[in-house]
Parts: structure tokens; sequence; C-alpha cells
């Protein structure tokens, strides 16, 4: 769709939104286009969508765009509705749908998409080339529809777009609302029949659910996941939703503000769902939003009456079919929410339910899927869930539970909404200039960086009041380094401790458990406990005290073997809590520090040898043996010579790349045999990284290394281990890099000015 | 000059003074190769062994652990060894390891075999 006369003659068939004011998901979209291509045959892809991160219309985009296009791909879009109630009824839509958008598409006449068709009508505009197998589909179709089978009439509807010959093209089917196939009553279990029917079919396809639903689904059905490609979708981001907000705005003529945007995009946690039922309210009601009280004001409205209403009394309905029922489990979520713990005991809830078990299981798992709660086994945690569903919850408690006046409940919903918006547009405000410890953490993978980063005291001696650069060429001459752990799962304390809770957010205190140098063993196995302390001045030696104090108590209670504090504040800690910290080998960091730390972690991953990146890179696979190690030699000679490197210092490079591939083929025990030789040319610089699959050496990082299998007890040997001292002397860096198996040796060759 | 046998190592004598002449890749492979051929040249009754590396390129380490066996085995068969020939980039990685120690360096076959033949000269070490 690029020329002008494309873009005119696009029809919308599907799509509730032009194409341009479909805001946000275009790598989606163009993901899901893609999976119709021809090399996807066979393949189905599964939308996890986070719940109201609204799937349905970039499918009905994707339908329009397919159907435009003209292509050998028919679409076929079709989504569950709440007003099937058993699995042969929305198979049985599914059939009729299936077949007036084939002849649609035929047809070429996309209103036939919308007509009320009967089954015979649709022969009757079938085009004269598929007249014959439509004629003999829906006939089989009359035969199986009474033959009281009702799991052979489910698959036949379902496997209808199997029978289009391939002449006619190939069908694309996007099947949307995966979650509601579940609920269908009846003998057949939709959901998996789904799947199975269509990851067996041959053709691609797209099924889109909530995320924690569709992989049960496709695991009930025993998919080859093999076959199956999955793409998750998320809320949008803060950019991608403001823009949703302005062009909806716009499009349903309601006035804005752009301190309203911004709030709507917080409130509603960028749900595109939420978002476009609003603003859809806001122009029902013929109300501007230009302040926190008219929007306020509307979000009450919808709350107790309106659109969000009516999501979350549908949600409801379908885990808690009676009234009875219903107010009852209000009253149990809201009891938790508000009763400060985080888990909950669900079998309390199910004594106060008074249902079976399978019937409260059927519940949980509904809250669980819609993600209100986060339910594991005997306990759940109802601090999740987006904002206006708690406030759905608390509304309707008081006016149902507590039968409060309405109008006290509506004043007082306004006023909470009101008092907590500016601490929402707070938080937002906060969190865009916050170093999120968990990320921090989470980055931590073996680089090596300045010790003076984890030591507040030398850095202020060094640093204090010097520019950037100054700081950063001073950093380039540190000759004391620390070489970071590999973490392995990062938790807010409170995960750890509740009473934590009591004294810090919980992204501001954290527990890392990591590995040194990257080996998973235990005397390398070590827990950071990490507290981002918000003080304007410099911690002093009681703050410092109490929170050395709060983490070794936390460590003692886990039973932490090894363990590293790390404490992080504004401005740093007075000399006296530096003395303190220092005594019992705390790390200290201040926030320029912690900038400047992800800064070279930044850049060290960025160096970190993953893919290829750039046109100054070059890779090489070898065989072992063979002195195919001289291949290696002889590369880095021709690229050497490219930098200008001495004759001296190139053959200490061959030599160097020599060792290293002799190393990898002598204690990798590597079974497929190969050597990875990386070759990446920086401004200043030559890095080589020999790399091998096979066993981890028992002394990476030592002097020297060996594999723990290595008992040779030639006399030679006791000489050998000379290559990584060769190495060491040969180049100016020499690195293991943490890998799963094997070795990975960076070895760095600086370029000498000199050079000629 | 003797070829030595089933390998490209070359060879000759010159009175009781074996030169053997290492390949342009000293690995495990050509170190033992030379160390073969050093060891039948001294049971041949040769008294000094000349290694020539006139011809080679590039070292490894474990060309270098075998030639510090070469030099033990000649030891004790109360041989004398010299390098010749040696490259700047070897010789720097023999000292590395600390072959320069324990064997005697020369500019070239013609002045080991002089150094040999004169024991009174001091060997020179480049």
């Amino acid at each position: 769709m690029t020329s002008s006369s494309a873009i005119d003659n696009f029809r919308r068939v599907f799509g509730r939104v032009p194409r341009h004011d479909f805001i946000g998901r275009t790598s989606e979209f163009e993901r899901v286009v893609e999976q119709a291509s021809s090399a996807n045959a066979g393949r189905g892809l599964l939308l996890l969508m986070e719940p109201a991160a609204g799937v349905s219309e970039l499918l009905r985009q994707s339908y329009d765009y397919l159907f435009n296009r003209r292509s050998e791909v028919i679409p076929i879009y079709f989504a569950f509705t709440r007003h099937e109630t058993t699995a042969v009824s929305a198979a049985i839509e599914f059939l009729n749908s299936f077949l007036q958008q084939y002849i649609a598409f035929s047809r070429n006449e996309p209103a036939l998409c919308h007509s009320t068709l009967t089954l015979q009508d649709l022969v009757e505009l079938a085009p004269p080339t598929d007249l014959a197998w439509i004629d003999q589909l829906v006939q089989t179709y009359s035969r199986v529809r009474f033959s009281n089978d009702n799991k052979e009439l489910v698959r036949f509807c379902l496997s209808a777009p199997q029978r289009v010959p391939p002449r006619a093209g190939r069908p694309f089917v996007m099947l949307d609302g995966a979650q509601l196939a579940e609920d269908m009553n009846g003998s057949v279990v939709l959901g998996p029949e789904l799947l199975r029917v269509f990851s067996r079919s041959g053709s691609s396809f797209v099924l889109a659910g909530l995320r924690r639903q569709v992989l049960n689904a496709a695991r009930e059905a025993e998919c080859n996941f093999e076959s199956l490609d999955m793409l998750r979708l998320q809320q949008l981001s803060t950019e991608e939703a403001h823009l949703l907000v302005d062009h909806v705005a716009l499009r349903q003529q309601v006035p804005t503000s752009r301190e309203v945007r911004d709030l709507l995009v917080q409130q509603f946690g960028g749900s595109p769902f939420f978002i476009s039922s609003f603003l859809q309210a806001a122009r029902e009601k013929n109300t501007a939003l230009v302040s926190y009280l008219d929007c306020e004001r509307l979000y009450v409205d919808e709350l107790l009456g309106g659109h969000l209403r009516h999501y979350f009394d549908d949600l409801l309905e379908e885990m808690a079919p009676t009234l009875e029922l219903r107010l009852a489990l209000i009253r149990v979520l809201w009891e938790a929410v508000t009763s400060n713990e985080e888990l909950t005991s669900v079998e309390a809830w199910r004594k106060r339910l008074q249902v079976a078990a399978a019937d409260f299981e059927g519940i949980l798992h509904h809250l669980h899927i819609y993600e209100l709660i986060n339910w594991s086994g005997p306990s759940a945690d109802v601090t999740t869930g987006p904002q206006p569903w708690k406030d759905y919850l608390k509304a309707n408690y008081r006016l149902n539970i507590l039968s409060e006046p309405r109008a006290l409940v509506v004043a007082d919903t306004i006023s909470d909404s009101l008092k907590r918006a500016p601490r929402t547009m707070a938080r937002h405000y906060k969190e865009l200039e916050r170093i999120g410890l968990r990320e921090v953490l989470n980055q931590f993978d073996c680089q090596r960086v300045p010790d003076v980063l984890f030591d507040y005291s030398g850095f202020a001696e060094k640093y204090k009041g010097a520019s950037d650069n100054e700081i950063k060429s001073g950093l380039e001459s540190e000759t004391e380094f620390r070489k970071l752990p590999q973490t392995v799962h990062v938790a807010s304390c409170s995960s750890f401790n509740s009473e934590m809770r009591q004294v810090c957010e919980a992204e501001k205190c954290v527990v890392a458990h990591c590995f040194d140098e990257g080996t998973y063993d235990d005397t390398q196995e070590v827990v950071w406990f990490v507290a981002y302390i918000e003080a304007k001045l410099e911690v002093d030696v009681e703050l410092a005290t109490i929170w050395y104090d709060r983490f070794d108590s936390l460590g003692q209670t886990l039973g932490i073997g090894r363990q590293q504090i790390w404490l992080i504040s504004n401005e740093g800690f007075s000399s006296e809590a530096c003395a303190f910290l220092a005594a019992r080998s705390v790390a200290t960091t201040s926030k320029r520090q912690l900038e400047i730390l992800l800064n070279q972690i930044g850049d060290a991953s960025q160096n970190a040898p993953g893919h290829l990146n750039n046109a100054d890179e070059f890779l090489i696979v070898v065989p072992m043996g063979e002195e195919n190690e001289l291949l290696a030699a002889n590369t880095v000679e021709h690229i050497a010579r490219r930098l200008k490197f001495k004759p001296a210092e190139i053959n200490q490079l061959k030599t160097a790349v020599v060792e290293a591939c002799i190393n990898a083929a002598e204690h990798s025990h590597s079974p497929e045999r190969k050597i990875y030789q990386r070759f990446r040319v920086e401004s200043d610089k030559l890095v080589v990284t020999i790399s091998s699959r096979g066993i981890v050496p028992t002394n990476v990082g030592s002097g020297s290394i060996s594999s723990s299998t290595n008992n040779n007890d030639d006399v030679a040997d006791e000489r050998r281990g000379w290559g990584l001292k060769l190495i060491r002397s040969l180049m100016d860096e020499v690195e293991f890099e943490r890998v799963d198996e094997g070795t990975s040796l960076r070895m760095t060759k600086y370029i000498r000015n000199s050079a000629g | 000059m003797d070829i030595s046998s089933g390998a490209l190592i070359k060879s000759h004598c010159v009175g009781t003074i074996a030169v053997v002449y290492a390949s342009d890749y000293l690995n495990k492979l050509t170190g033992e190769k030379i160390e073969r051929e050093c060891r039948r040249q001294l049971d041949s009754g040769c008294r000094a062994l000349v290694i020539d590396f006139a011809d080679t390129q590039l070292v490894n380490s474990i060309g270098i652990s075998i030639l510090l066996g070469i030099i033990d085995i000649a030891e004790k068969n109360g041989a004398k060894v010299i390098f010749a020939d040696v490259n700047n980039q070897t010789v720097e990685l023999f000292q590395m390891l600390g072959l320069t120690r324990h064997v005697a360096l020369a500019k070239n076959e013609q002045e080991a075999l002089s150094d040999l033949t004169h024991p009174d000269a001091t060997p020179t070490i480049h």
C-alpha cells in the first residue's frame, strides 16, 4: 500500500478505525501479516496477550490489509463471543463465518462479510469455480449436523478451511478471544480442540488469547511447539499510549488536555482497551476531559455504570454465575486486598464462598488468567490487578456488601481518585528518572568494572568535583577492577521478608542471587543485598548501621552462606559511615557512581561477543586439530596488517591465537570439535575471542586452565599449561568470558601510535 | 645430508655434531619429529646437537616444551645443544618460558658449528 491509489482503494472490512488511526503495534501487525506468508505454511502463531492489551483491532487491521492485498492468501477472522454458549454453536458460527468471508474475498465484495446469510445463500453466492466444493461442504455439514456426534461436528466445522482446493488460494485463519472458547458448555472443550485442528491442518494460523491461558491450551492439545511461534502482546508504551489518546480523542471529538492525557495513560496502565472505552464514554456523554476533575468524574461514572463496569461485571459473571456468589467473591477479594498481606490462603476463601472444589478451582483459574490475582497452589497474591479493578471491587463492596448510600460511594470514589491522581503522576515522573535496582542487578554478567565504583570513599577522594570527562579519563587509568557476578535471580527484599515492606519501597531494596565468575558451584554462589537509600545528604553512620544490621539479620534468617551488602545513596556516605561499612566489606555507591557503573555495564555488554554487529567483525569456525589453528593465525595476521600492527606484534598476535586454539582443543573435550574465532576491529585495538563448547575448565580465571578429566602423566605435560602464560605476556588484556559450557577467551591488543 | 626416515625433518652430521632443521611451524607434531631425530642422532654417537630454526616462523608452547625435553635428553647423554638462527619473536618466547637459561643461541648454523668446534668461544645470544 505505497501508492496513493492503493490507499484510496483501501476498504475497511473489519477494522474499527482507519489504518492511520491504529496506534502502536506496528511490529506486531507486521508479524501477523508475515505469518500468512508461504514461508510460514503449517506454522501457528500464538498471540499471548496481557489482559485488556487490545488484540482484536490488531487482527482486524491485519485482516483488512490481507483482504485489500488481493494475494493468494484468503484472510479469515473469527472472534469468539460470549453469545456462543456451546462449542457446537461456536463451531457452526465459525463455519458460517469462514464461508461468508471466503466468498466475500473471492468475489472481492467486503460487504458480504457483514450480511446475514444462510448456508444456502452462500452456496448460491459461490463463484462457479468454487461451487462444487462449497456445495459438497454444506451437504456434508447437513449430514454431520444431525449425527449426534458433537465432537465430529465441531472438528468438521473447524476444519472447513482445509477443504479449500489449493488452486483457490491459502486460507489464513485468525482466531480472536481464545479465552472465551474455554467457557463454552457441552461435551467438547473447544480451546484445545481448536489448537488440535489448526496445528495439524498444514495451514498457517493465528490464535490470540490471554497469555496465561493460551499456552496451557496448547499443552493440553499436545501441540507440537516446534511448529508454533509466539508473540507477546503487552500494554502500550507510554509514548504509544499518549499517541492513542490523542488520536482517539480527535476521532471521538473529545477535547482533552495534556495533563488528562498523561493521567489517563497512567491510570489505565497503557491499556488500549480501557483508554479507547473511556474516550468512547466521554463522547457518548459529551464530556470534555480537560481537568483531573472531568476525568475522575467520568471514571467513577464508568466504574459504577459504564463500559468499565460492564467489562468487570462480565468477567465476574463468567466465573461466578449467581449473584450471591458474585457478591461473596467481591467480599473475599476486597477484604483480601485490604488485609495488607501480600499472599492470602485460598482455602479460607473456599470456605467463605461455600462452593465445590472444582467450581472454586474454576474461579481461581479465571481470576488468574485475567491477572486479577496471581494464584500459586495454596495461596494467591491479590495485590496484582489493574487499578480500575481494585476501584470496582471497592465500590461494589461498599455498595452491595456494606450497603452504603450510593451518593456517598460516588463522592468518596471521585475524591479518592482525585487525591490519587497527583500521586499517580508523581510516581510516574519518579519512575522516569528512577534507576531500577532490579534492572541494574539483572545486568550483572561477569563484567569487569573499576572497583572504585563500589567504594564511595575512594571515589569521592579521587573524583569529587571532577567533570564527567575527568572522571571518564580517570576511570580509564584505574588499575583495581572488580568482576561482577552473574545474577540469576532478583526479587524485592519484601518477597523474602514481608517486614521489609515497612522500611522501603519494593524496588529500592532487592536481593540478588548470583554466581561469581558465572560458575555454578557452591563456592561461587553469593547473595547480594542491595538498598537504594533515599537521602538528600550523605548517609550518616547511624543510618548505615541500621541498613547493615537489617541485611545482616536477613542473611542469617534466610541461611545465606556468602553475602555481599551493597548500599547506594543519592549523595554517598559520611566518612564515619564509609569506615564502618568498609570494615564490614559493604560496597558503597553514590547515585553518580551508579550512573557511571550502568554506562560501564552497558558498554561491556555492547562489547560482549554476541551477534556480529558491524562490518569490522569477522567470525571463522574451524574444526579442531589438523593444525587448523594456523588458519586462525593467518586470519589474524591479515587483519593485524590492515591495522598497521608492527611485525613483532603481528607475531605475538599469531602466537596468542594459536595458543588459545590449542587450549580450546585440549581442555574443552568438545563433542563437536569446533573452534569459534571472532575478530573485532576497533579504532584503537583488535579484540580476538576464541571459544569452544564442551567442559568448563576447573580453574578458569587463574593463571592456567585444566579440565577436570585431564590426568596425563607425560613428562612434557608437566611443562604444559604455558599457553595462558604466553597469551598473557603477548596480549594487553586477557579475560575468560562467562559461558555455560566450554571456554571463551577474549584477548585484546592495542594499536600503538608509533606503529608503522 | 640425511633425510630422517618417514618424516620431513632434515638433518646432517658434521663430525660428531648433528644439525637438525626445524620446519616453519614448531608444534607438537613437528616438535616430536625433531625430538625423534635428535634421539636418533644421539644414539648414533653424536656428541652435540644444533637445531636450526632458519625456516621457523611460528612456535607454540607445546613445541617449546618438547624442545626442553630435547635439552634434557642431550644433557643426560652428555651432549651440548645450540639453537641456531632463531628469529627475534621466537627468542622472545624462549625467554618468556625460561628456555634460554638452558640452551645457547647462535646467529646461524656456521656460528653454532664453530662454537661447538671451538668450545672456548662464547656462543652469541641474540
